[in-house]
């Protein structure tokens, strides 16, 4: 007799990075996003899977308030980032956005050079003194960005003429040129070819070291990649976050299970 | 949990890699029978005929395995479906190792027919491969309807089939102790209850992937064994 594999084994317990209790959402009279409890650990990946309108993105744009822009959104309940409130009053959401930065679906560069996408973010928080520190900060996020060997010749071209994976990876160096602690990333990889989604994903692995990143996917074998950890949304609930090797063998709920084999949309 | 997959061909594949394990699964109870009924009637055609079905049987092993790697490569299975991709490629392994074991039955029993025969013990033999056949079939009804309590069931009765065995050996050492002429005859038909109980243990592990595929981990109780004649014998494992 042998023993039964404990696939869960090889998860660290890491700090909790983010700490979210009862957590409701409404756009107007919808609600959605219904009591949603979660602890998303440092220095990992946490992957939202679930299928379309469950609410997956609604509730990644809840943590760095970027539902803030949409009027009739409502947000309750509590959000913690370190142990602090972020729907506080004395928060500032563009502070908050610095150190909780955001990837989205689309490869969105400014219609700047490739310099000054980077080095925007630095340059409104003041991050840098000089030039010269501002150019170590650019090289030094566009090489986290795994994209400096391609550009550093041509960092005055225009950041909209690289092509979409490396406009991605262009964002992606952008989000982490503030230095934040968490990277949010709402299905960063769905407008890329599969070799800028492998180069996308090696980096994500790479970002684990330093932050904590969350990413919103459709792909389940992304989710199952990329993550340590993954939740399942449905229907505004969070039906079942644990450890990414246990989701994709032995889900508890038979909700997960109908969903990532294919079973229910 | 909803049964269908979205893509139906999905499914399609899924069923008919499980039609090919309950295939090879009809195929092994039939080797198992016609071999022991061979040995029982001292039956040679027959005997040579179970050892020509077993090409069919390896064949159908190999088309599962090709199959399952198939599905794992293409269509990325997850949950259940992945341990049923992972579990089609043990079962098969087992009926396949089963079905070797029925075939060294036959070939054993086309050099028994040309010797004394030893009372009792064919008939005995007989028993202990049916309730074997009895087993696997019940293994295999466990595996199509997803029943762990049978499979589980399963575990339990493999301790009768250890039984059997131990008495046969004992009975053996008894005649060839007695009469030397009977020491041939004996060590075939002690390795053909030997290798009966090897098939009862490769039933075994069939019912422990059933379980494996309906909870999603292997039983983890240590399986009671019956080896008190390793102490007698002074045998180590």
């Amino acid at each position: 007799m042998y023993d039964a594999p404990n696939l869960g084994a090889t998860v660290e317990q890491k700090d909790i990075k983010i700490s979210a209790k009862k957590v409701q959402v409404y756009y107007g009279e919808t609600h959605a996003i219904k009591d949603v409890d979660i602890e998303v650990q440092d220095k990992t990946v946490t992957a939202f899977i679930g299928p379309s309108g469950c609410g997956k993105s609604t509730f990644l744009r809840c943590l760095n308030r970027m539902n803030d822009t949409i009027d009739i959104c409502r947000v309750e309940g509590d959000i913690l980032l370190d142990g602090e409130d972020i729907y506080d009053k004395r928060v500032d959401p563009v502070q908050l956005r610095a150190k909780v930065g955001m990837v989205f679906q689309k490869p969105n560069p400014f219609p700047k050079s490739i310099y000054d996408n980077v080095a925007y973010g630095p340059r409104i928080h003041g991050l840098a003194k000089n030039k010269a520190e501002l150019d170590e900060i650019v090289e030094k996020a566009l090489r986290r960005g795994a994209i400096w060997n391609e550009v550093k010749d041509r960092l005055d071209a225009p950041g909209t003429g690289l092509s979409g994976g490396q406009q991605q990876r262009l964002c992606i160096a952008r989000a982490v040129a503030t230095e934040p602690e968490v990277l949010l990333m709402d299905e960063p990889c769905s407008a890329l070819d599969p070799i800028a989604t492998a180069q996308v994903e090696e980096l994500i692995d790479e970002l684990r070291s330093r932050y904590s990143v969350v990413i919103v996917t459709h792909s389940m074998q992304q989710a199952a990649r990329v993550s340590q950890k993954t939740a399942f949304f449905h229907l505004g609930h969070l039906v079942e976050y644990d450890d990414t090797a246990n989701i994709f063998t032995n889900p508890k709920d038979e909700r997960t299970e109908s969903y990532i084999t294919g079973r229910i949309g | 949990m909803n049964d269908k997959h979205i893509v139906s061909s999905f499914d399609a594949e899924l069923e008919q890699i499980q039609a090919h394990i309950m295939k090879m699964g009809g195929l092994v109870e039939e080797a198992i029978l016609d071999a022991s009924k061979s040995l029982k009637n001292r039956d040679e055609e027959l005997a040579e005929q179970v050892r020509a079905n077993d090409k069919a049987i390896d064949a159908l092993e190999q088309r599962v395995n090709d199959e399952a790697f198939k599905l794992i490569a293409l269509r990325s299975p997850t949950a259940v479906d992945l341990r049923v991709a992972l579990s089609v490629m043990k079962v098969a392994g087992n009926l396949e190792r089963i079905g070797d074991y029925a075939k060294n039955m036959a070939k054993r029993t086309s050099v028994l027919v040309h010797m004394t025969p030893v009372e009792g013990a064919r008939s005995a033999l007989r028993r202990m491969a049916r309730e074997v056949q009895l087993m696997l079939k019940d293994a295999l009804d466990a595996y199509i309807q997803r029943d762990a309590e049978l499979a589980r069931d399963i575990l339990e009765r493999d301790r009768d089939i250890d039984q059997m065995y131990n008495a046969l050996f004992r009975e053996f050492l008894t005649f060839m102790m007695e009469d030397p002429r009977y020491i041939t005859p004996c060590m075939h038909l002690h390795f053909i209850a030997k290798n009966t109980e090897r098939m009862g243990d490769h039933v075994t592990s069939i019912a422990e992937q059933v379980i494996y595929l309906v909870t999603g981990a292997l039983p983890d109780e240590n399986r009671p064994r019956e080896d008190h004649y390793r102490a007698e014998l002074h045998l180590s494992d």
